[in-house]
């Protein structure tokens, strides 16, 4: 092996990586808000790449109908578990946001889709039919559940997992999809070809993560966010409503899994089922951060990324064996530097 | 009985078959400072908890007039009701000022200017470790900074859970020369201590509590010089 295929698999690695990022920084902020371990957040990225696939086919992607259909679960469970206090403002304005707001994205798509489309709206389109599913997952599974422990949410959200793998077949069918790249063409930089698609995954990243930041750090929203992270009680003492600060964690979570989604459909071939071992990748670089800090994670995926370009490289029918068995150690080393965490006190 | 605050008649509640607070009645006047004090384990914590909607109750609750009893946290906090609990429950991993910003959430940036500056005029000590860490804090100041977190929401109650909890004697005196200082400003006070000096020093009118039930009540200065009260609560008296 030489320079060139080193430098070739770690800008690979680094690419996989950032989307991992991501995806694992989504994971520590849905945990640390809500302490659900988001396990369908691979199927929303699925869903993104495939619904970018859909537009740039010129088809309506399943996810339009996808969400009306959410919707109508959301006004139907809402219906059944609050009985009081039903009357015409309360459906309207349920039917408004739950229904009519998804119907009315429907019929955009169903109008822009044949006419194929700029990719900048299409992505556009994509993250806005993805991320209200976010608080709608939330509402439907975990905000009836909010006070449960952790394992209960987890099963929860097992649960979910399946149902939108499934959901996700009946709405996109077997057949995998690739997109094309943000930006066609290679670019020489020293020895290296750098695809453009991986400056855009990078860059895009980048981008992501620093908002991220931004908004925790400076805007009370996120202080508020941060703040029922750090102590849920505290929070609510001070009148910061848990279940919005819950379904505004969920849509974070499904745009950047959308947008992760769109970006790796031109690195990979996606189908319906490709999100879980995508997404289980952030996870393990969630976990080796202990679920708790974003720096940490960023870090331990650009690891995991490495780790697995270099892996398919070297033995590639090994390379998901060797990612997971990743886990194993790190789970062995936190459980001998932290010391256990009291979440359950309360 | 419209006049009141705060109205409590036959409330319980209970950890499971443990009933910690039993068929507690309890009034409090606007403008006032109220005291609870009682022996550890009596039940001071569990009643504040009930009040403020973080532990299920039974029996009738209004603050101001308005039923508490279908109310969740927010909306009590949303009514002027606000708890400084025994444990703070801050924001222990952001700033002093995040924290204090936090306490104002719901009232929006015009408040959360004019808040800080009261409550830095009112802390110095706040004012200094703005940026600091919670969690960095000594007792003293995190009692502080909690009572301060609380002022920030602009409530008409203030339940303050064992504020002198752990200090030393000079922050002690400190904090209750703060309660009286917070009711000449026109917020009413529910206090709870076992520091039952301090307590009726500062209070109008006190209740004691033993074993989940209120077992005396009347102005402070009277319950004072109550010989039961002196023998158990304020180390007087002693073996007849
Ligand atoms: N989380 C709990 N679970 C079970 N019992 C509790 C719990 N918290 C308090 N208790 C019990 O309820 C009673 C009253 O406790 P508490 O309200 O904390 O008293 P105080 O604040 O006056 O010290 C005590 O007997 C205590 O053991
Ligand atoms: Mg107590």
């Amino acid at each position: 092996m030489n320079t060139t295929i080193s430098l070739f698999l770690l800008q690979d690695g680094v690419i996989n990586g950032a989307i991992y990022a991501l995806l694992g920084v989504t994971l520590v902020l849905i945990f640390a808000v809500t302490r659900v371990i988001f396990v369908p957040q691979g199927e929303l990225a699925a869903w993104g790449a495939l619904t970018l696939a859909a537009f740039e086919a010129g088809h309506v992607p399943g996810t339009a109908p996808l969400l009306v259909l959410l919707g109508l679960c959301c006004v139907f469970s809402d219906m059944l578990r609050q009985r009081r206090g039903l009357n015409g403002k309360w459906f309207i304005e349920r039917g408004l946001r739950d229904i009519a707001g998804p119907l009315a994205l429907w019929a955009l798509c169903i109008w822009l889709a044949p006419q194929k489309p700029a990719l900048w709206l299409s992505v556009a389109l994509t993250v806005s039919l993805i991320i209200p599913m976010g608080p709608m997952i939330y509402r439907l599974a975990f905000a009836p559940i909010a006070d449960a422990s952790v394992l209960t949410l987890f099963i929860a959200a097992i649960g979910v997992h399946f149902a939108f793998t499934g959901t996700g077949l009946l709405f996109f069918g077997a057949e995998g999809s690739r997109t094309t790249a943000f930006i066609a063409g290679v670019f020489p930089i020293g020895v290296l070809m750098v695809k453009g698609q991986s400056l855009v995954v990078l860059g895009l990243t980048i981008v992501s993560l620093i908002g991220l930041y931004i908004f925790f750090d400076k805007t009370l929203r996120g202080k508020a966010l941060r703040a029922t992270a750090v102590n849920r009680l505290g929070a609510r003492l001070v009148g910061i409503p848990t279940q919005s600060t819950g379904r505004f964690a969920f849509a974070l979570g499904a745009g950047l899994a959308a947008l992760s989604g769109t970006m790796i459909g031109s690195l990979t071939t996606i189908s319906y089922d490709s999100g879980f071992i995508i997404s289980l990748k952030g996870f393990v670089a969630a976990i080796a951060a202990g679920l708790a800090s974003y720096p940490l994670t960023v870090l331990a995926a650009l690891g995991v990324g490495i780790l697995e370009s270099f892996s398919a490289f070297f033995a590639s029918a090994f390379k998901e064996v060797i990612v997971f068995s990743l886990i194993i150690p790190m789970l062995v080393w936190r459980s001998l530097v932290v010391r256990h965490s009291d979440e359950e006190d309360e | 009985m419209s006049a009141s605050l705060l109205n409590l008649s036959n409330v319980s509640a209970a950890y499971g078959k443990i009933e910690a607070v039993r068929q507690v009645s309890l009034e409090m006047q606007p403008g006032s400072i109220v005291t609870v004090i009682g022996a550890n384990g009596a039940g001071k914590t569990t009643l504040l908890n009930a009040i403020m909607g973080v532990q299920p109750a039974t029996g009738d609750m209004y603050f101001a007039g308005e039923d508490l009893s279908q109310m969740q946290i927010e909306a009590r906090v949303a009514n002027g009701l606000c708890l400084v609990p025994e444990r703070r429950e801050l924001f222990s991993s952001m700033s002093v000022e995040d924290n204090l910003i936090l306490g104002a959430y719901r009232l929006g940036a015009r408040a959360i200017a004019t808040g800080l500056e009261e409550v830095f005029g009112r802390f110095a000590r706040l004012k200094e470790r703005r940026r600091q860490i919670a969690g960095t804090l000594s007792g003293g100041e995190r009692q502080m900074l909690a009572m301060g977190r609380a002022l920030m929401g602009q409530p008409r109650l203030l339940m303050l859970d064992e504020p002198s909890l752990g200090l030393a004697p000079r922050i002690v005196k400190d904090i209750f020369t703060i309660i009286t200082d917070l009711r000449s400003s026109g917020v009413s006070i529910l206090l709870v201590e076992q520091n039952a000096r301090a307590a009726l020093h500062v209070a109008d009118y006190a209740y004691v509590m033993e074993l989940g039930e209120i077992t005396m009540q009347g102005h402070a200065s009277q319950l004072s010089a109550d010989p039961r009260v002196m023998e158990s609560y304020l180390g007087l008296g002693g073996h007849g």
